[in-house]
């Protein structure tokens, strides 16, 4: 008898983790019966854990961008409002939209720190944020290619910093800001560890 | 249902039958396999004597132990490790000292004719190949010609511009094409010589430069794909150009052009073979012929479809006016509307003519082209995400187009390199699909309709998976259906845009890497969705495990 033909050359049939192929892999949810979620728990971490949140100065650090982008934009958008005679009521009102908008975008910075959160699971790592389009990514630590961590001038003055994973695929943005500096590189550490382990190439 | 592709495909759909992908031809009842025969155990076949005895020319030569076509093949399963392999022991299989095989010629008994013996890429440094120098030259010289060298020759006149080759006119064009002609010679050795490449241990490496060495190491089990290009000039010079492309985006591909076309096709081979795991100088993979696109066929899809018609009856529609009325402004009209055409349809027809696709253990291979003939491998393991696409008129026939994501095509060359097949009866395209993903059959795995609340244009029709793949169907005119791997899964996304939410829907990404294939499955209830990305999750992770990395994919 041939071994040979009729065999995978890279890859085995099936793997034996399906218990019994007499069962159809219809809900596309299976392999080990994972739980139902309910609409409400979409967005829940489950397996009893907690989203770990990330620093409050995340808020801080857009705040600070945004108002160092609002002063340039304030001062010559208010200089040409009044140049072409528009006067001082036509300052005030310039200036009181370019507060508008450096507090709204406060508020979105707060909410979306609120909405931050991450979960190192056996696995994978887990990121949920956004406040417009809620997102929730799911990176396994053998797809990772590499994980960086960035702070810019502002972020390494108040000692925070961004961990980002890349995988091979352009659209997982599974990006952690705002952490702690200290954090933040145990947490790159923790991760490039479990990504050596098990890692799987492309 | 035969159609105009004559008898469809012999497996029934639906059946994905006996995993064999890359079908290894079953030996028992395979066809004759040409002059090669299959690489199973034959025994005495047409390889010449049986292994160990005496053949009649002379001694058995270097395979001392079982014969190299005696066993299992090397691109089956091999034995338990640490045995030797079916080629003897894997490291250097022939001695350096000493002739490899007493003669010159292969163990096969006699020579056949035209034989040539191929270039050992394995062993020492090579170069490319002296043509190139002259080709390039030449292309630097014509570039000048037309720009510079021409216009030179001119003289302006009163009365116009003329050709006039007075000796004055002669000696400016000579003063400048001379020292041109030199730094195109120049340039040319100078790319020629320029370029050194060999494979040591696991890597290719290639260096580049004169003066200043620039030297890149690339490990052969990082490879994605070999293509061999031969654009239409280097076919006058029997030469072809290999692209070994890498994972790694833009820069990250190795172009060696060029190599003679012979030479080339031994590099894929040996670089193929070696990625694979085997020992150098194992002779090219057997192929099996699977499919042919006839020309009438690809040029009968091109047209059939909603954009391209409806492009043609507004080009007939604004030459009829332009007739008509004599309305010169319809040419704004008819002449981009032209364009289009001939880019919609004459650019695919000169590109894909010719479409074969076969397979071989070390990879599919598609050789298509009318000018530039292009022969890419895709090895197995490679291929990431696969789209099923099935315009509206194109399902009447029972047709589809197959569109592949690999990575490594970044850029520009992933739209040239994104069909796995440009058009084919449906149990084909699915039955190529079926070996790319070995184990399950696309069409097999039940799709579950996304929620009836979601409101788009371009329908989500449902989602499902297996434990190999995950499947999205979508489209009402252009149906197309995305298919992943689980073992190829990236990360999983679930994302939820603010009207989706107001529904309580979400969308689930399976993320491939960058290419033309996103699987999205739009619009699933939300606790559905999550259900989704656990399961997913958790059939990748196992698939993964399963798997393993799939580089040296024939020594595992």
């Amino acid at each position: 008898m041939n071994p040979s033909p009729g065999e995978p050359p890279y890859e085995p049939v099936a793997p034996p983790a399906s218990p019994d192929p007499a069962r159809p892999p219809a809900p596309p949810g299976a392999v080990a019966a994972p739980p139902m979620y309910r609409a409400a728990e979409a967005f829940a971490p489950g397996d009893g854990l907690h989203w770990s949140p990330i620093s409050g100065l995340h808020t801080l650090h857009r705040l600070l961008t945004a108002l160092l982008w609002a002063l340039p934009v304030g001062a010559v958008g208010g200089f040409l409002v009044w140049r072409n005679n528009g006067g001082a009521p036509g300052l005030v009102v310039w200036v009181l939209i370019v507060v508008v908008v450096v507090a709204l975008a406060g508020i979105v910075a707060e909410l979306d720190r609120r909405s931050y959160g991450y979960v190192e699971r056996a696995d994978d790592l887990v990121v949920m944020h956004g406040v417009f389009v809620k997102r929730l990514i799911v990176v396994p630590y053998g797809r990772m290619q590499f994980v960086d961590v960035t702070a810019g001038l502002l972020e390494r003055w108040m000692r925070i910093a961004t961990v980002r994973m890349h995988t091979a695929a352009a659209a997982t943005d599974a990006t952690i800001p705002g952490l702690p500096a200290a954090e933040a590189g145990l947490l790159r550490d923790r991760l490039a560890q479990k990504g050596e382990a098990r890692s799987m190439g492309l | 249902m035969s159609g105009p592709y004559g008898p469809p495909y012999g497996r029934p759909p639906g059946d994905s039958g006996p995993p064999d992908p890359y079908g290894r031809p079953q030996s028992a009842q395979g066809p004759p396999q040409g002059p090669q025969g299959p690489y199973g155990p034959q025994g005495p076949g047409p390889h010449g004597p049986p292994p160990g005895a005496p053949g009649p020319y002379g001694p058995p030569g270097p395979y001392g132990r079982p014969g190299p076509y005696g066993q299992p093949g090397p691109y089956g399963q091999p034995g338990p490790q640490g045995q030797p392999g079916p080629y003897g022991p894997p490291r250097p299989p022939y001695g350096p000292p000493g002739p490899p095989y007493g003669q010159p010629y292969p163990p096969y008994g006699y020579p056949p004719p035209g034989y040539r013996p191929p270039v050992r890429f394995s062993e020492g440094t090579h170069r490319l190949h002296w043509a190139t120098a002259p080709l390039r030259a030449f292309t630097i010289l014509i570039v000048y010609f037309v720009l510079l060298g021409f216009p030179l020759l001119l003289t302006q006149t009163s009365d116009g511009i003329r050709l006039e080759l007075t000796p004055a006119v002669v000696g400016r064009f000579l003063a400048v094409t001379v020292p041109m002609g030199l730094i195109a010679v120049g340039s040319g050795l100078w790319a020629w010589r320029g370029l050194r490449f060999r494979i040591e241990d696991d890597d290719l490496v290639v260096e580049t430069g004169l003066l200043r060495k620039r030297k890149r190491r690339i490990p052969l089990s990082r490879i994605q794909a070999i293509d061999v290009v031969r654009p239409l000039v280097t076919r006058v010079f029997a030469l072809a150009e290999v692209r070994v492309e890498l994972a790694g985006g833009e820069q990250s591909e190795i172009a060696l052009r060029y190599l003679g076309r012979h030479p080339a096709q031994d590099l894929r081979a040996e670089l193929l073979a070696r990625a694979a795991g085997l020992p150098g100088h194992t002779p090219e993979a057997p192929e099996r012929h699977l499919w042919r696109v006839p020309f009438g066929a690809l040029f009968g899809s091109l047209l059939l479809r909603l954009p391209v018609l409806g492009a043609g009856l507004l080009f007939l529609a604004s030459l009829i006016f332009l007739a008509a009325y004599a309305e010169g402004g319809m040419l704004a009209v008819a002449v981009p509307v032209l364009l289009g055409l001939i880019r919609a349809v004459i650019a695919p027809l000169v590109m894909y003519a010719n479409f074969t696709v076969a397979m071989s253990p070390d990879g599919i291979r598609l050789r298509y082209g009318l000018l530039e003939t292009r022969m890419q491998t895709l090895p197995p393991g490679r291929v990431q995400a696969v789209r099923i696409v099935e315009p509206a008129i194109w399902r009447t026939f029972g047709w589809a187009r197959i569109e592949v994501t690999v990575a490594g095509y970044a850029g520009e060359r992933q739209a040239l390199s994104s069909t796995l097949l440009p058009v084919a009866p449906r149990q084909v395209a699915m039955h190529l699909v079926s070996q790319v993903f070995p184990g399950t059959h696309v069409d097999a795995v039940p799709l579950l309709p996304a929620s009836a609340k979601g409101v788009s244009i371009d329908r989500a029709d449902g989602a499902g998976t297996d434990d190999v793949v995950f499947v999205s169907r979508h489209g009402w005119p252009c149906r197309r259906t995305d298919v992943i791997a689980h073992a190829r899964a990236q990360s999983v996304r679930l994302t939820t845009n603010p009207f989706q939410r107001l529904l309580g829907l979400a969308t689930v990404h399976v993320d491939a890497p960058p290419g033309p294939v996103q699987v999205a499955a739009t619009d699933r209830d939300l606790g559905e969705a999550r259900a989704i990305v656990e399961s997913t999750a958790r059939r990748s992770e196992a698939a993964r495990r399963a798997s393993g990395d799939p580089s040296r994919w024939a020594a595992r």
